[in-house]
C-alpha cells in the first residue's frame, strides 16, 4: 500500500498532492516500523542469536558432558563461524566465555578456534580476554592458542590503543617460557616510544642471559633500540632477518575462505604483520599429500666405502635439458623422493628409459599414497575443500602418463577401488580420463574390477555421464589396441609370452579381455539407449566406439570381429538424425571389408584366424536389414529383425508401410526427398514422392544423397 | 585366511636389469599393469584381496621380557602411542642407526632454525637424537627389526646442569607381516609398516618429514578399525586366564542426534565366561585347522558371536541396539585401543599378538 502511496507522489506542488505524500510518509514510517519489529521477532527466532544468548547468559559450572544443549548451539557457532565469520558481537559472546571459563576448560580451545571475524575484532573483547589470562586457571596452552589468535587477527582489531594502555600487564608474562615467544612478537607490535622503559629493558637483558640470544628477545629488544638508543647498550648483530617465526596459526586458511566468501570488504594482509613467509605452511594443512616433494639431490648417500670404488654421479636437479641429459645417462643419480619427478618431463624420460625397479616402486608408493589419502582414506570429507588442489594434480599425473604414453600401477590400483565408491560426478573428466589409460584388465578379472561399478554408475547417471564414459571406453580400447599394435605385430599369432616379460598375457587372453570390454559395451549401449529415449548425442559416442571395433583386425591387426548388438544396430537405423544413419552404414561397410580381407587371408595362409560362422550370420543379416530397409523398400519382410503381424501394420492404417523406411521416406531423409522432389518438377503442385521411386529419378536421388556428404550410404550400396 | 593368491611366477628380486625395449619380445616388459605386473610389485592389491585374517592363532603369552631390553620394553608400555602406517623404507639400513641419530638431530635443529632471526651460537643442538634397535622385538625371520627413536632435550628455561629429558619418542614395527608382501618387496626396501609415536606433534611431523626425503616413504595415520577393536576385545579377553583383564570397557558411539556415547563396562569373569561359550568345539575345530595348540585359532565367527552376545546383553537392559552403532574404544587392564589410532600396550606378554593385528592393519593400507 505505501509503496503504491509513494508512487503517487510526485514532486508537485498542488495542495492535494502534499496531502498525499504527507500520508504516504506516515505509513512508510509505519511500515518502516512493523518492518523493524519483524525484523527483530525473526532475529529473536533465529537460532544463532538464540545460541550466543546460550553462550553470554550460561551459569558458571554448567557441566560439559552429556550437555546437549551446549552442543547444539556451540556446533552452531562454529558453523556459522567457518561459514560466514563472526560478527563482532559474536567475538566478543564467545571470547567472553571462552576465557572467563565458565564451563571448564574443555570448551576453552574449541571456541578460540572458531573466532574467525567477518569483519572487526573489538577492542573491548581483547582486552577482557587479556585480563582474563591472569585471572582463570587456563591451561598453558590454551593460553598460547590465545596469543597466537590476537596476532592473526591483530589488523583486523578495531583500536588498539586500550590493548597498549595494558602494555605492562603483558609484558609481565614475558617470563613464561611458554609464552615468551608470542609475547615478545605481540609485544613487538604494540611497542611506542612511551613504552620502552628501563626495568623492561633489563627484565630483556636477563632473559637473554638465561635463554641465550633468542631471536624473539632479539627482535624486542631491537626495536627497543630504534626508540631509545641510550637504553639498549647491547649491540645487534647486522645481518638479523627480519621477521618472528610464523606460528602457523590454524585461523589462517579458515580466514581466507571467509572473506574470499565475503567478497573481503576488509582488507587486511591475510598473513601476519611482521612474519616472513611461511615455507611450511602448507604443509601443515590436513590435505598435504597431494603437494609434490621438491626435486632434491640424495641426502641418504650410500657408505663411503661404495662411493670411493664408484664413478662421480650426477644428480637429477642438475639437469635441465635433454642434451644434457643423455651426456650423462651413465652416472645419473635418481632423487631423494621419487614423487618430485611427476613434475618434470625430464626426469620422467630418464625414468622410462632406465626402468630401474626400485625406483618406480618408490614413485608408485608415493603416488598411491596420495591418491589413496585424499580420495579413499580422507575421513573428514575435505574432497570439496581441496578439490582445486586435486584437480591440478589429476591434472598433474594425467599429463605425466600421456607423456609416459602409459598408467602407474598405483593409479590403476587406486581407480578399481575408487570406482565402487565415485559419486559419478567428483573430478569426472580427471577420473574418466585416468580410467580411460588403464592397461588391459584380464578377463577373468575385468567384470568384478570394471564392470561391475562402472555398470551400477552408468545406469545411475545423468545422460552427460554415459556419454562420458561411452568416450572413456572408447578411448580404453584405441589404447589396448594400438598397444597391440605396436608390440604384438611381428610375433606368431598365438605364442605365450617369454618367461622374462612380466606381463602374463597371451594373445588369445588379450582377445578375450577386448571382446569382453566390447560386448559389455554394447550391453551397456543398448540399455542406455532405451534409458534416454535413443537420444543422439549418444548415439554419437556409441558409433564413435562401433568405429573402433569395426576396424580391429585391418588398423590394429587384431584378428577379432564383434558385431554390434540389435539394440544399437536399430536405433541407429531408425535415428531421425541422417549422420547416425550415415554412420551406420560406413560401419557395416568397414565391416564389410574387415571380413572379406580376413576370408581371404585365411585362404592364403593357414596361421589366418577363424571367423565364427556366428559373426559371417550376423553381419549378413544385418546388411541385408539395412539395405532391404533403405533402398529396397522392404521393411517387415518375413525374415527381418523387425517383424510385426500382418494384421496390426494393416490396423495401423499406414499406406505402404514397407516403404515407410527407405531412404525417401525415412524420417531422417525425408526433407532431402522433398528438396529433391521440388529441384526434379518444380512446375508440379501436388507432391508425391512415391514418383522419386522410379528407376530414373531414384538413381539421381542416390546421387543426389551421396553428394550431400553421406559417404557411408554411398560406401556400402555405391551409387549407379 | 585370505591370502592374496600370488601364483604367478616372479621376477627374480635382484633382476634389475636395465631392459631395451626390443621389438621380438611380444608384450614387452614397459607395459606396466598392477594386474600384470603382479610379479613386480607383488601383490595384486588392485583386488583388494588383502583383508584382515578371518582367523588367528589365539595370544599366546610370549615371555618377550627376556629378549627384550627391560628398558626398551618399560617405554613401550609407558606410553599412549598414536599410529601411523608407513610406506616401506628405501636404503634404510639397520647398520647405519648412529649416522641417522646425527643426521635427525641436525634435521631437527636446522628446521627448528628456519625462520629465526640469529643462529643461537656456539650451543650445540638443543635436540638429541638416538635411534635404537630393539632386538627380539619380532616373530619371524622376515620380520625387520623394530627400530626405537628418542629424542632428548633441555628445557627452555633449564639450568646448566639440569639433565636432558625424554620429549619424544617413536618405533617402527613389524611383527608377524605378511610374508608374500615382505618377499615381493625388492631387497632394497625394509618394511616397517607401523609407526608410534608419542610426544609433540611438532617432533613427530618433523620426524616424519626428515624420514619422507631420506628413505622416500609416506606416512598416514592409522585408524584403529570398528572390526580389528573387536578383534581386540575377543583377544585380550581370551587371555583372561592368564592374566587378569580387572575389566573389559568399551566405548561406542550411536548415531543419533546430538550423538549418543555409551561406556559399557563388563565385568572380566562375567565377559570370560561369554568368550568361553561362544568357543567352538576344540575337537570341531582341529578338524577343519591343521596343528591346534593351547587354544589353536580364534575365528571372525566366534569374535562376531562374542560382540552379539555383549550387543545383545545390553539390549536386554537397555533397550539400545549397539549394533547401529560403532566401536570407538576399548580397555583392559592389557592395554587400550581408540578409533583414533592411538594405542597402549600395558602388558609386555601379549605385545605381541596385539602389534601383530596392529601390522596387518598397517599393510592393508599400502598403496601397491
Amino acid at each position: 500500500m505505501a509503496a503504491k502511496l509513494n508512487v503517487s507522489a510526485p514532486s508537485d506542488s498542488d495542495p492535494s498532492s502534499l496531502i498525499d505524500q504527507t500520508a504516504s510518509s506516515r505509513s512508510s514510517n509505519r511500515s518502516l516500523r512493523v518492518a523493524e519489529k519483524e525484523r527483530r521477532k525473526n532475529e529473536a527466532e533465529d537460532p544463532f542469536v538464540l545460541a550466543l544468548k546460550y553462550f553470554s547468559d550460561v551459569k558458571a559450572g554448567t557441566p560439559v558432558y552429556g550437555n546437549d544443549e551446549f552442543e547444539n548451539n556451540l556446533v552452531l557457532v562454529e558453523r556459522v563461524a567457518y561459514s560466514k565469520g563472526l560478527s563482532p558481537e559474536a567475538i566478543s559472546v564467545m571470547l567472553e566465555f571462552a576465557m572467563s571459563l565458565r564451563m571448564g576448560t574443555t570448551p576453552c580451545v574449541r571456541v578460540l578456534k572458531c573466532l574467525i571475524p567477518t569483519t572487526v575484532v573489538p577492542q573491548q573483547a581483547v582486552v577482557r580476554a587479556v585480563v582474563w589470562l591472569g585471572v582463570g586457571k587456563i591451561p598453558i596452552s590454551t593460553q598460547v592458542l590465545f596469543i597466537k589468535w590476537v596476532l592473526t587477527v591483530f589488523d583486523m582489531i578495531d583500536a588498539k590503543d586500550q590493548l597498549r594502555a595494558v602494555y605492562g600487564f603483558i609484558f609481565s608474562y614475558v617470563t613464561d617460557e611458554n609464552l615468551c615467544p608470542f609475547i615478545c612478537h605481540l609485544l613487538y607490535l604494540l611497542t611506542r616510544k612511551e613504552s620502552v622503559r628501563v626495568f623492561r629493558v633489563r627484565k630483556l637483558l636477563e632473559l637473554q642471559t638465561k635463554l641465550g640470544r633468542q631471536p624473539f628477545l632479539l627482535h624486542l629488544l631491537s626495536l627497543y633500540k630504534v626508540f631509545c638508543p641510550e637504553l639498549v647498550t647491547l649491540s645487534i648483530p647486522s645481518r638479523m632477518r627480519s621477521g618472528f617465526r610464523n606460528h602457523n596459526s590454524p585461523w589462517k586458511s579458515a580466514l581466507i575462505a571467509v572473506q574470499k566468501r565475503n567478497g573481503s570488504q576488509v582488507a587486511l594482509s591475510t598473513s601476519l604483520p611482521f612474519t616472513i613467509k611461511d615455507k611450511t605452511s602448507s604443509r601443515k594443512r590436513k590435505h598435504c599429500h597431494l603437494e609434490l616433494p621438491v626435486l632434491s639431490s640424495l641426502v641418504n648417500k650410500q657408505a663411503p666405502t661404495d662411493l670411493s670404488s664408484s664413478r662421480k654421479v650426477v644428480p637429477l636437479v642438475q639437469l635441465h635439458t635433454l642434451t644434457q641429459l643423455l651426456e650423462n645417462m651413465h652416472r645419473i643419480e635418481l632423487p631423494a623422493q621419487m614423487g618430485s619427478l611427476l613434475g618434470s618431463s625430464l626426469a620422467l624420460q630418464y625414468l622410462d628409459c632406465v626402468q630401474d625397479e626400485s625406483a618406480l616402486l618408490r614413485l608408485n608408493f608415493w603416488l598411491g599414497y596420495a591418491l589413496h589419502e585424499e580420495f579413499l582414506f580422507c575421513g573428514d570429507g575435505g574432497g570439496s575443500q581441496t578439490s582445486e588442489e586435486a584437480l591440478q594434480f589429476l591434472d598433474k599425473l594425467l599429463s605425466s602418463q600421456h607423456f609416459l604414453q602409459e598408467a602407474f600401477p598405483s593409479s590403476e590400483a587406486f581407480l578399481y577401488k575408487f570406482l565402487s565408491v565415485w559419486d559419478g560426478s567428483l573430478l569426472r573428466p580427471q577420473i574418466l580420463s585416468l580410467l580411460s589409460n588403464i592397461p588391459v584388465v584380464p578377463s577373468s578379472q575385468i567384470g568384478q574390477l570394471l564392470f561391475e561399478p562402472l555398470m551400477q554408475l552408468f545406469f545411475t547417471s545423468s545422460l552427460f555421464f554415459k556419454c562420458g564414459l561411452m568416450e572413456c571406453l572408447n578411448n580404453m580400447l584405441l589404447k589396448w589396441l594400438t598397444w597391440h599394435s605396436v608390440y604384438a605385430l611381428e610375433d606368431d599369432l598365438d605364442i605365450s609370452l617369454n618367461s622374462h616379460t612380466s606381463i602374463n598375457m597371451t594373445l588369445s587372453g588379450f582377445k578375450d579381455s577386448v571382446m569382453e570390454l566390447v560386448r559389455f559395451v554394447g550391453r551397456l549401449a543398448s540399455v542406455g539407449l532405451q534409458l534416454e529415449g535413443c537420444h543422439s548425442l549418444l548415439l554419437s559416442f556409441i558409433l564413435d566406439f562401433y568405429e573402433t571395433v569395426c576396424d580391429t583386425f585391418l588398423k590394429y591387426g587384431l584378428p577379432l570381429v564383434v558385431m554390434p548388438p540389435p539394440g544399437v544396430f536399430y536405433p541407429a537405423l531408425f535415428s531421425p538424425d541422417p549422420v547416425s544413419v550415415d554412420r551406420l552404414a560406413y560401419i557395416m561397410h568397414r565391416y564389410k571389408v574387415n571380413l572379406t580381407s580376413a576370408k581371404s587371408q585365411e585362404k592364403v595362409t593357414t596361421q589366418a584366424f577363424h571367423i565364427s560362422r556366428q559373426t559371417f550370420r550376423e553381419f549378413n543379416h544385418y546388411v541385408v536389414v539395412i539395405v532391404n530397409c533403405l533402398w529396397n523398400s522392404k521393411m517387415f519382410h518375413p525374415g527381418m529383425g523387425v517383424q510385426l503381424g500382418e494384421e496390426v501394420l494393416l490396423k495401423s492404417n499406414v499406406p505402404q508401410y514397407w516403404a515407410s523406411f527407405d531412404l525417401v521416406h525415412h524420417p531422417a531423409f525425408m526433407s532431402y526427398a522433398v528438396d529433391f522432389h521440388r529441384r526434379c518438377w518444380p512446375e508440379r503442385k501436388d507432391m508425391d514422392l512415391n514418383s522419386i521411386k522410379h528407376s530414373k529419378p531414384w538413381s539421381w536421388y542416390l546421387e543426389y544423397l551421396y553428394s550431400q556428404g553421406y559417404d557411408g550410404l554411398k560406401q556400402l550400396v555405391p551409387g549407379p | 585366511m585370505e591370502r592374496p593368491h600370488n601364483s604367478v611366477v616372479r621376477t627374480p628380486i635382484n633382476s634389475v636389469v636395465v631392459q631395451r625395449r626390443s621389438k621380438n619380445k611380444s608384450y614387452r616388459q614397459s607395459y606396466r599393469s598392477c594386474l600384470g605386473a603382479a610379479s613386480r610389485l607383488g601383490l595384486t592389491p588392485a583386488l583388494t584381496a588383502r583383508r584382515l585374517n578371518s582367523s588367528r592363532r589365539a595370544p599366546k603369552s610370549h615371555n618377550i621380557t627376556e629378549k627384550v631390553n627391560p628398558e626398551h620394553l618399560a617405554l613401550l608400555m609407558k606410553m599412549e602411542w598414536k599410529l601411523s602406517y608407513v610406506t616401506p623404507l628405501y636404503q634404510f639400513k639397520h647398520t647405519q642407526l648412529k649416522s641417522y641419530s646425527r643426521q635427525l638431530s641436525a634435521f631437527i635443529a636446522a628446521e627448528k632454525q628456519q625462520g629465526l632471526a640469529v643462529e643461537v651460537e656456539g650451543s650445540q643442538s638443543a635436540f638429541r637424537v638416538s635411534f635404537s634397535v630393539v632386538h627380539g622385538m619380532m616373530a619371524t625371520e622376515d620380520d625387520a627389526e623394530t627400530v626405537l627413536i628418542q629424542i632428548n632435550s633441555k628445557p627452555l628455561f633449564a639450568g646448566q646442569d639440569e639433565p636432558q629429558r625424554s620429549v619424544w619418542s617413536g618405533w617402527l614395527t613389524c611383527i608377524n607381516g605378511n610374508s608374500d608382501y615382505l618377499h615381493s618387496l625388492p631387497t632394497d626396501f625394509i618394511c616397517l609398516p607401523l609407526f608410534g609415536s608419542s610426544g609433540p606433534e611438532v617432533l613427530t611431523s618433523l620426524v616424519k618429514s626428515w624420514f619422507q626425503q631420506m628413505f622416500d616413504c609416506c606416512f598416514g595415520p592409522l585408524e584403529i578399525s570398528h572390526t580389528s577393536l573387536q578383534w581386540l576385545v575377543a583377544l585380550w579377553t581370551n587371555c583372561h586366564t592368564e592374566s587378569s583383564i580387572q575389566h573389559l570397557k568399551m566405548i561406542w558411539t550411536l548415531p543419533v542426534v546430538p550423538p549418543l556415547q555409551i561406556t559399557y563396562t563388563v565385568n572380566p569373569q562375567d565377559a570370560w565366561e561369554l568368550w568361553s561359550s561362544v568357543r567352538k568345539d576344540p575337537q570341531e575345530q582341529s578338524k577343519g585347522g591343521d596343528a591346534v595348540e593351547e587354544g589353536g585359532n580364534i575365528d571372525i565367527e566366534e569374535v562376531t558371536r562374542f560382540m552379539q552376545g555383549l550387543k545383545s546383553h545390553f539390549y536386554r537392559h537397555f533397550r539400545l541396539d549397539l549394533s547401529a552403532g560403532s566401536l570407538k574404544q576399548v580397555s583392559t587392564a592389557l592395554g587400550s585401543a581408540k578409533y583414533n589410532g592411538r594405542v597402549k600396550i600395558s602388558n609386555s606378554r601379549y605385545m605381541i599378538t596385539t602389534l601383530t593385528l596392529l601390522t596387518e592393519c598397517a599393510l592393508l593400507k599400502m598403496p601397491v
